[in-house]
Parts: C-alpha cells; structure tokens; sequence
C-alpha cells in the first residue's frame, strides 16, 4: 500500500497492510534546531513517517466586499487573512518586554476590538483577551468577514504533492489566534476560566457567542466542496474534561461541532476531532457527533487520561482513532528500545482489527532523532 | 448550639454545590436561596468563632470538593464554582486573620515557572490549598527563580509550589528549584503540571510531587504535622 491507501483505509476503520505512522505538525522551531532547512516531506522521508501534507488555503468573499490583508504575511500554518472595510485589522510591536510582544486592533465601524499577543521560539499565547465586554460579540456578529475555502488551490497543491500521503486541513480559526472549534474559539477569544463561569451565570449568552463562532465556520465548511482534503480537523484542548465537565461538553460543544460534522459531511470532508487532554469520561459523546476519526488520547504520564485498550473497546468500531503516543517519555530521554515497546503496546491496545494510526499524543516539542527513527521503524514492523 | 451546627452545615453545602450568593443562578435547584456569602455573614452576625466557620464552614466543604474531584466525581469548572462560593464566604472573614482571631494553618507560595503562561491549574491548586486553610501567596505565572527567591525571603516560612504544564518548561523547574535551596535549603518545594512525575521530582531535588490539586493538600498539611 502507499501511505495514502493506508491512512485511508484506517480511517475507513479497516485493516491496512501495516499501521500507519505519522505526527500531528512538525514544530518548525525542532526542524531549526536539529535540522536546520528540513522541510516537512524532507522529515517524513527521513525517519520513515507516513507523510502528512497541512493545508489551510481560503479565499475572501468578493462579493461581499472582502478582500486579503495586503499588509499579513502568514506565519506557521496560518492563511492568508481575509479583511473587509468594516473589519480591517493593525498591529504594533510592542517593544521591551520578555517576550516578542504584539498588539492588534481589529478596527470596524462601531469599535476597535484589540488583542495581545505574546510568542517564544515554540508557540504564541494571548495575553488580553479580544472580547472584553460580552456586548463585543454583536461587534463580530456584525462586522466579522466570513473568510471561504479556496477550492482551486487546495486542489492544485493536492495534485503537486500527489499520492504521497494524507492531505490535513482544519476549519480556520478566528482571526490572529484562533483555534478549529467554536468552543476552542471562544475559550481564546474570551479565556477559558471566564468562559466557564459564564455557563453557569450567563449560559444564554454563551450560546449566543458559539453561534456567532459557527456561523462563521459553517460558511467556510459549506464552502469545501469538492476540496481535495482526506480529512479535516475540529476541536481542541479546552474542551477536554482536563478542563471542562462532561455536562459543559453536552450543553455547550457537542450541539455545536454535531452540526458543523454534519456540515462537513454534506460537503464530502471526512472530520477527525482533536482533544489534547483528558477525554475518557465523555468518549462516546465525542463518536456520537459522529466525526469519522477522533485524537489526541493523551496518555495519563502526559497529563491526560487516555487508556487506548478500553478507548479501542468503546469507541473503535465507530471511528478512526489517531494517537496516543507519548512522546513526552519515548521521544526523550530513553533508549530505542523502550520507544519500540511504547509502539508494540499501542498497536496491541489500539491496532487489532485497524482503523488506528499511530502518532504522538499532538506534536512534540523535542525528540531524540535516534528515537524518532525507532518509533516510525517499530511501526513499520507492525504488520496486519 | 444547634444552629450553629446548622448553618455551619449549611455553609459546607454552599462550597460543595458552588453557590456564591442569593443572585447567584448557580446551581438551579438553589436559585433565590442564601449562598456562602449571607450565610458566613449572618454566622459572624450570630457570634459564631470565625475559626469555627473556617475550618467547621468552608474547609468542611472544600475537602469534599477535593474529595470529589480526585475521584473524578466532578470536573474542574465545579471546582472553580466552589472556589468562588469559598472566596464569598472567605471575604468576611479576612479582618479577623488580620486582627488574628482566626489563623492560617501555613502559608504557600505558588506560581507556574518560568516561560510557562498556563494558569489554570495553579489556580486550582491554589484554590484547594486556601480552602483547607492555608494562606496563599499567588506569584502568577511566567516566575522567574529569583522571584520564588525574593517570595520566601519576604515569608521564609512558606512552602513554595511550582507549576508546569510544558515539556519545554519544565526544565525551568530544576533551575527554580536549586535557587530556592542554595538560598533556603529548609524551604518545601513541591512541584506539578502535567508533563511532570514523581521521578523528575526526585531527579531536580524538590521535596514533593502532587498529581492533582488534592495532592498539594496532602503534602502540605503532611508539613504541619512533621512540625
């Protein structure tokens, strides 16, 4: 099989001729460190990966007066942003600080919502929050673009790139710093800890923020017809039970990525949904929004909850499931042999009958080459 | 005697279930009725010994709140409910530690390492610590060693908590942890976060590691007792 047959038939919950191995990203700050001009195709051929190619094209809306920001240049998987008269967005350097420091105002006609964000070498992190005022919402209810899917090119770059692997895309999250899901969304957009306590104090207007996040995420699924995408990603850490209960998921995430799946379904895109953090107590609420593959089953030596053999028994003739490697331990720190058992154990707990692609739990900051090259060759011994 | 039993019992309810207040909505079955924040009050109002309400009252229900949580019984957002109700009720009985008619059982310093801006499980921690009596010192997040440094000298008493939920940053605690004890080598030191284990705890030289919230509980009033 090529590694495209074999992602496919796993995720169509069969038996492929062996198990499928891959990541989640590459981080580019461990490409510059230990392989300075590697490219992702570059470290998939080199360790032995089945190949992954992220694809994030949009396009503006014409019609509506929508057009790319002239003056964004897209960082890591990162689109080309869609701005609009009524919804343009500045930023600023903000210099002195630990951290290299940005401010961006979204300007519209009402209001201008503003947002810091701060980043290292590894990943980027808001540090104020673009909705200060629950009325801020009407402010993107309002002026917010509707960024649409840019048919063209994903199938263009799909046809460059060939049947080398699987083709990633994920529904775009909100502009500057955004995540796939509605509720990752709005966690960011409003930080998580106040975004929970409204649940219980203003459950109406949480709603009603969610809404406003799906509208414009359903434009773009609905508009991924046709699109080249093997599969595309939903979700995100906040809404796992490492942060939020099994009864905030049921009232306020799952409603809301149920319609979306639906969504994406009708537009011919496989989903795979994608918790980082604990999700055994609300595995079957996740299968039954009815993804096609779901990740990340962090295992509990990382901080989450995953047992992948009783995951497997519970969910595994409904989907697809991706992950559960810890890379924290086996990439890190150990000899090869001990990565290779990690692999044996999760294709024995995971793997029986297919339908299991074996990747770390989310992408890995740092790896050990040595051990990156025994985990992609263990699993390459893992034969059905 | 029997009302003093009855609204201290009433206040643990107030914790457990989250209710802050009477406008609070929280939980629906409460909705329109006192919360932990009319019922501290009418306890001081009633003469009731503001330690008894701490530790009979609010510690009473944190620590099944923390009972429930290491069980998995309830999440995080219930925790951060309880916490509020906790904060409500606490609220009305800081002039009295301040005049020193109720005390602490301790005092911990707690903040996430350096490069590390995730705040919501020290928060929790530091939520649990407080509702089973200890004063907490919240350096925040992204703390550079000298700061833990600077914090114990200013209360050289404290037991300090570190947290991590990065691989990247965990690293950060070893350097923490070896400035803390060059400067004040009796000084506690446990440590948590997600990537971190018992192991690594041993290998950087901190004192204790607590795998949930409930685990810092432990270790800190394990402290109290060896003194």
């Amino acid at each position: 099989m090529t590694s495209k047959q074999r992602f496919l038939t796993a995720l169509s919950r069969e038996q492929p001729d062996r198990l499928p191995v891959t990541t989640h990203h590459v981080m580019p700050s461990f490409l510059d460190q230990h392989f300075p001009g590697m490219t992702n195709d570059d470290f998939f051929d080199h360790f032995g990966f089945d190949p992954i190619l992220w694809l994030n094209e949009q396009r503006p809306d014409e019609n509506a007066g929508e057009y790319f920001d002239p003056d964004h240049a897209p960082g890591y998987l990162e689109p080309r942003r869609v701005v609009s008269d009524r919804w343009r967005i500045e930023s600023e350097e903000l210099a002195g600080l630990r951290y290299a420091t940005t401010r961006y105002n979204i300007i519209t006609p009402c209001k201008t919502l503003t947002m810091v964000l701060q980043s290292d070498e590894h990943t980027s992190w808001v540090t104020e929050r673009l909705v200060k005022e629950k009325s801020d919402i009407d402010i993107i209810a309002e002026f917010a673009t509707k960024p649409l899917c840019d048919v063209e090119e994903v199938n263009r770059r799909c046809a460059e790139w060939g049947d080398r692997g699987l083709v990633r895309g994920f529904v775009p999250g909100f502009d500057v710093y955004g995540q796939p899901g509605c509720w990752q969304d709005a966690a960011v957009l409003y930080g998580i800890e106040e975004l929970i306590m409204a649940t219980f104090e203003d459950p109406e207007w949480v709603h009603a923020f969610l809404e406003i996040l799906m509208r414009r995420k359903s434009a773009f699924i609905a508009s991924m017809k046709d699109a080249q995408y093997d599969i595309i990603e939903l979700g995100g850490g906040d809404a796992s039970t490492t942060v939020i209960s099994p009864q905030i998921f049921r009232d306020f995430v799952a409603p809301y990525y149920a319609r979306l799946i639906e969504l994406a379904h009708e537009a011919g895109q496989r989903v795979v949904y994608h918790t980082c953090g604990g999700m055994m107590p609300i595995l079957e609420d996740i299968a039954d929004m009815g993804p096609d593959a779901m990740e990340t089953f962090t295992p509990p030596e990382m901080g989450g909850d995953a047992d992948l053999a009783e995951a497997k028994r519970r969910i595994g003739e409904r989907v697809c499931m991706i992950g559960g490697f810890d890379q924290v331990h086996f990439f890190t720190g150990c000899d090869p042999e001990r990565t290779r058992q990690a692999v044996r154990r999760c294709f024995a707990e995971a793997g029986e009958g297919g339908g299991y692609i074996l990747a770390p739990s989310d992408h890995f900051f740092d790896a050990d080459p040595e051990l990156l090259s025994a985990f992609a060759d263990e699993a390459r011994k893992c034969v059905y | 005697m029997k009302e003093t039993s009855s609204i201290l019992q009433s206040i643990a309810q107030c914790i457990e279930r989250g209710k802050v207040n009477r406008a609070s909505p929280y939980p629906p079955d409460l909705r329109d009725r006192d919360g932990a924040d009319e019922l501290v009050r009418r306890a001081i109002d009633l003469g009731i010994d503001p330690q008894e309400i701490l530790t009979d009252g609010l510690m009473t229900g944190m620590k099944v709140v923390g009972e429930e949580f290491r069980a998995k019984r309830i999440f995080v957002p219930e925790v951060l409910m309880a916490a509020k109700a906790m904060t409500a009720g606490m609220e009305h009985l800081r002039p009295f530690f301040a005049s020193s008619q109720a005390t602490h059982r301790g005092v911990m310093i707690l903040g996430t390492v350096l490069g590390d801006l995730h705040d919501i499980g020290k928060r929790l921690v530091g939520m649990m610590v407080e509702g089973a009596g200890w004063e907490v010192i919240d350096l925040g997040t992204d703390v550079a060693p000298e700061d833990f440094v600077a914090a114990v000298e200013r209360r050289p008493e404290s037991v300090v908590g570190l947290s991590a939920l990065l691989t990247t940053t965990m690293m950060n605690m070893k350097e923490t942890v070896a400035r803390l004890k060059e400067a004040h080598p009796e000084t506690k030191i446990i440590i948590g976060g997600a990537p971190v284990t018992v192991a690594f705890a041993h290998e950087i030289g901190a004192d204790a590691y607590a795998p949930d919230p409930p685990g810092a509980v432990d270790f800190l009033n394990s402290t109290v007792a060896e003194i």
